[in-house]
Formats: structure tokens, sequence, C-alpha cells
């Protein structure tokens, strides 16, 4: 190893990136989410044959969403800036970057939301249709209930974009693990340092990709409803 | 009272419009299980989903107690809709909530407190036998357990009509038959009035009352089951009651043949082909035979084939008659 690298390690610098790749990722997506989420519903139900379809407000909303979603992250980065300087003050450092992480991820969740809901069956909605329930009922308590599963694995593989598009985030002055392997490896001609990024960015990206799914298998009633109702399954079938 | 007046559905299709009603008649008295039958794709889902403009007709009335349902404002639609029980083939139950949580759902929409709620989620589940599995989820149900939830949660707002949508199709014939008594249950104890789509003759002889036969985008036939069952008279209800045993090949040249028709009515016990034969001397060739129970009565029908020659037919119609027997010419 680099004498460069175990000053790294020992000055905590290693440290301090992953912390910040970590942060701005987990802050941005849920921003991301926040906006995203809604955004990717309103897609849905507004869409041809959906619970409140409005053709003109679906073709707005996707629209903006293939716009946004057609500029490179790099791109929207340089694009961008000016507001986040409007947003937060700055547009240097980690806020700033949040901002723009924000703008590029926000459509991105949206696609991802919508195509986790049109996986709910089309008879359930029908059936509560048939009991009398409102198109926003249907999408509170039925729509998205049912989608919980697909939408927590739609959340990791976002984040895990997110991930990626803080890396680069370090060309206009992110920190986090990207800057480390660009200002120390690449710019220092250090290839170790440059692989010892890549060894803790797939750590990170293993950890969010493994409890995300996790998390999704266990609170999917499809698949683990056995684990919390051991007793009721053991029960023997009454025949019908 | 349920009425469907010249209801009519048209789809758009890229050969020109499809018509999958074409003026559509029909009374569903109250209390009484009606049947809906027809070969597939004949309309029958299409009809059933009409009832409670799960599809929206493109001409006629749907009159539910009176009220036209077609000018009905969605508010107005989604409170009648709460009177309107309904289940279906695939169940549609909502995976990720527990057989409690299913039941209790329209209850929410209804907007009843938790605790009123749970009590009648435990009323209903103890009606459909069911007690046992309230923390279930519908992934560990079988068939006819989830069908069962189904029933519950369209019973749970205290509806007066039920539509079943081909409810026990994807059932095994044990758990048909329980499922269908449970409806008949339902129907005899709550008053509940059903409506059966089925594409299974045998849904419709355990436990509907009435019958209409689709055939073609309308109603070709209605009536008691009993009635329609054993002397059906238009084509789709000969092509879907009569088995295809029945329609053994075609008369040849000069024979005669008539279809005797036992109604449940009139007394089965007497031997009417042999007596026929001794006391005419005409000799009878039985070329199909089938009863059914229905409603506790037999009823069925026998095709019997008379040798060429004069007026054989007509001795043979007069003794018929003057026996009681009903039946048919066929050729």
């Amino acid at each position: 190893m680099s004498e460069l690298a175990v000053q790294l390690f020992e000055s905590g610098a290693f440290g301090e990136a992953i912390w910040a790749t970590v942060y701005m990722t987990v802050l941005s997506t849920a921003i991301a989410y926040l906006f995203g989420l809604p955004l990717g519903t309103l897609l849905y139900a507004t869409d041809r044959g959906g619970v409140m379809q409005c053709l003109w407000l679906n073709r707005v909303a996707g629209t903006l969403v293939n716009l946004v979603r057609s500029i490179p992250f790099i791109v929207v980065m340089f694009a961008f800036l000016p507001l986040a300087r409007a947003i937060v003050g700055t547009s240097v450092g980690n806020r700033a970057m949040v901002v723009l992480l924000v703008v590029a991820a926000t459509p991105y969740v949206a696609r991802m939301t919508e195509s986790s809901l049109k996986e709910v069956d089309a008879g359930v909605i029908e059936a509560a249709k048939a009991m009398g329930a409102s198109p926003f009922r249907i999408v509170v308590k039925v729509i998205l209930p049912e989608a919980k599963p697909s939408l927590i694995v739609g959340a990791v593989i976002s984040t895990v974009t997110v991930i990626g598009y803080t890396a680069m985030s370090a060309t206009i002055g992110g920190t986090g693990l990207g800057q480390i392997a660009q200002i120390f490896g690449y710019t220092r001609n250090k290839q170790d340092i440059v692989w010892l990024s890549v060894l803790f960015l797939v750590i990170v990206v293993q950890v969010f990709q493994e409890t995300g799914m996790l998390v999704a298998r266990l609170t999917d009633k499809r698949l683990s409803a056995g684990r919390k109702n051991k007793k009721t399954e053991k029960i023997p079938q009454n025949g019908n | 009272m349920i009425q469907l007046q010249g209801l009519s559905k048209i789809y758009p299709s890229k050969n020109g419009p499809v018509a999958a009603l074409r003026s559509v008649d029909l009374t569903v008295a109250d209390g009484e299980i009606h049947g809906i039958i027809g070969a597939s794709g004949a309309g029958k889902s299409t009809l059933v989903r009409c009832i409670n403009l799960l599809e929206r007709p493109t001409g006629g009335r749907v009159l539910v107690d009176g009220e036209d349902l077609t000018r009905a404002k969605p508010a107005r639609l989604r409170e009648v809709r709460r009177k309107i029980g309904m289940i279906f083939q695939n169940f549609c139950l909502l995976e990720q909530r527990d057989v409690a949580g299913n039941v209790r759902f329209p209850l929410e929409l209804a907007g009843l407190k938790r605790g009123k709620a749970d009590e009648r989620v435990k009323e209903l589940l103890s009606l459909v036998g069911l007690t046992d599995k309230i923390g279930a989820y519908p992934s560990q149900l079988s068939g006819g357990q989830k069908q069962r939830v189904a029933i519950a949660r369209a019973l749970a707002t205290g509806p007066r009509y039920l539509l079943c949508d081909e409810a026990t199709s994807a059932l095994d014939p044990a758990t048909t038959a329980s499922v269908l008594n449970l409806l008949k249950d339902i129907n005899r104890t709550l008053g509940v009035t059903v409506v059966v789509v089925t594409h299974e003759m045998k849904v419709i002889e355990k436990i509907c009352d009435t019958v209409s036969v689709i055939g073609d985008g309308t109603v070709a036939e209605s009536g008691a089951v009993s009635e329609v069952f054993a002397d059906p008279r238009s084509s789709a209800a000969r092509e879907l009651i009569l088995p295809e045993a029945y329609r053994v090949g075609k008369a040849a040249e000069g024979e005669k043949r008539i279809r005797l028709i036992f109604d449940g009515e009139r007394p089965t016990n007497a031997p009417i082909v042999s007596s026929l034969s001794l006391d005419l001397g005409v000799p009878v060739n039985i070329l199909y035979a089938d009863t059914r129970l229905i409603d506790g009565r037999t009823v069925g029908q026998m095709v019997i084939s008379l040798p060429q020659g004069g007026d054989l037919s007509e001795k043979v119609e007069r003794y018929l008659t003057g026996k009681e027997v009903r039946f048919r010419e066929e050729n």
C-alpha cells in the first residue's frame, strides 16, 4: 500500500468519506422520495385506464420526468448548480450536492414508483371499486400498501443509483469516496487508493442492497406471512 | 330488485365496434338466486359487471331498487355499491392484509369505528366458518378459504345484493359445493339476493331459483331453473343444457324423433317407453336419456326415434298426450 493510502486511513479520511457518501445518499434519496413517490403515483393514477385518468396531466408530468431523465447526471450538475445556490445558498459542498442529487433522482424515483404500482393486480383494484371506494382511497388504502414490497425494492435500486451519482459529484466539489478516488487516486496516480475506494463503495452498496432486500422480503405478506404467523400456519387446513 | 333495460355494451376495436351486450332485458326479483349462464365470450361477465357499473354500459338503464345507476353521480354510485357486494373468480383479496384486515376493509371505507368494525369482522368470519384464520394472510389460505374471506368481505356492509362473477370456477368440485352451500345459506338466512354468473350447469342446478341463458350478447332464455333446464327452447340454451351426446347425428330421411320431457311436475315412475312400445306395437329406439335433480325434482329428457311409416308419429303423439307426458318433436 502506498504511503498516501496509509495516511488516508490513519487520518480517518476514508472513514469520513464513507460517512459523507452514506449521508449524501440517504438524505438525497429520502428527499427524492418525498417528491418522487407522489409524482410516480400521479403518473400511475392519471394514465389511461388509471383510477384518476387525466391524460393531459399525465402527459405534462410524463414529459417533465422524461426531460430531466434524459439529461446525463454530469450535465444536470452543471445545469442546476444555480438552483442549488438559490436553495441552499452555496454551490459547493455536500449541501449543494444534495440538491443536485435530488433533482436527478426524483424523476428516476417517480418512474420506479410508477412501475411498482403497475404490478398491483387489477382485480384487487376492481374489488375495491365494487366496494364503493373512492379513487383517492383506492390509491392510499389499496394500491400503495399492496405495492409496498415492490416499492421497497425500487427504493433499494434508486439508492444504489444515487450512490453512483454521489461519486460523480466529486468533479464539482462533492466529497465522499468518489472524491478520494479522484483527487488522491486519479490525480496523484495512486492506483491502490482508487481500488480501496472501489472496495468501500462495493461494501456500501452491498449493505444497502442486502438490508433493503431483506426488509422487502420480511414485510411481504405473500412470502413471509409464515414468519409472523407460524402458529396459524400449523393449524391443519379444514378441507376447503 | 335489479332491472336491466335495453342494456348494451359496445367496445371499439380495430375491426370496428364489437357488441358484447345487445339490448339485454333482465329482472332479478328480491330474495332469489338468479343464475346467468352462457358459453365463454357470451357476455355474461360483462353483464354482471354492468350491474354495479364496474363496466359502464353504452346504452340502456340499470335500475337497482328503482334507481338508474347509469345516471348516478360518482359519490352516489359509491354509496349504492356498498349495498351490492361482489365476489370474483380470483378472489381479489388484499394480499398484504390479513383475513381480519380484508374483511375490515369495506367497514373502514364506510367509516366504522375500529372497535365496532372488529366485532363485525368476528361475526362475519364465524358466518363463513373461518374464525380460526382471523390472523392468517391470503397466501396461507386455500382457494375455498380465500373465497370465504371474499364472501365475508362482500357481506361486511350488509348488502342487499351479492354478485358472484364465476366465483367457483377456480375451485375443485368439493370446495365448489361447500361455497355454493354457503351462498344458499346466506340467501335463505340473510335474505340477500344473489346473482350468480357461471359457465357451469351444476352451479345453476344446485342453488339457483331462476336462470337466464346468455348467448351472443343477449338473453336467449329466462325462467325458473327446472323449467328452462327441462325444456330449453333457444338454440343457445339447448347447446348449453343438452349435452353433446344428445345431438346424436342427423335424423335419417323420414325418421321421426321425439323428445320426452320430464319436468318433475308429472310422475316419472311410469314405464312410458315400454308401455308405448307394447300398447302401440311400435319399435322405439332410445337415442338419449338423462335426468338431473333440481330443487328436489327430477328433471330430464329422453329422445326416442320412430321408424318411418304413415301416421305412426301422430299415433304416438296422441298416446303421449293421453298419458300426460310432455314432449316435443325434434329433427
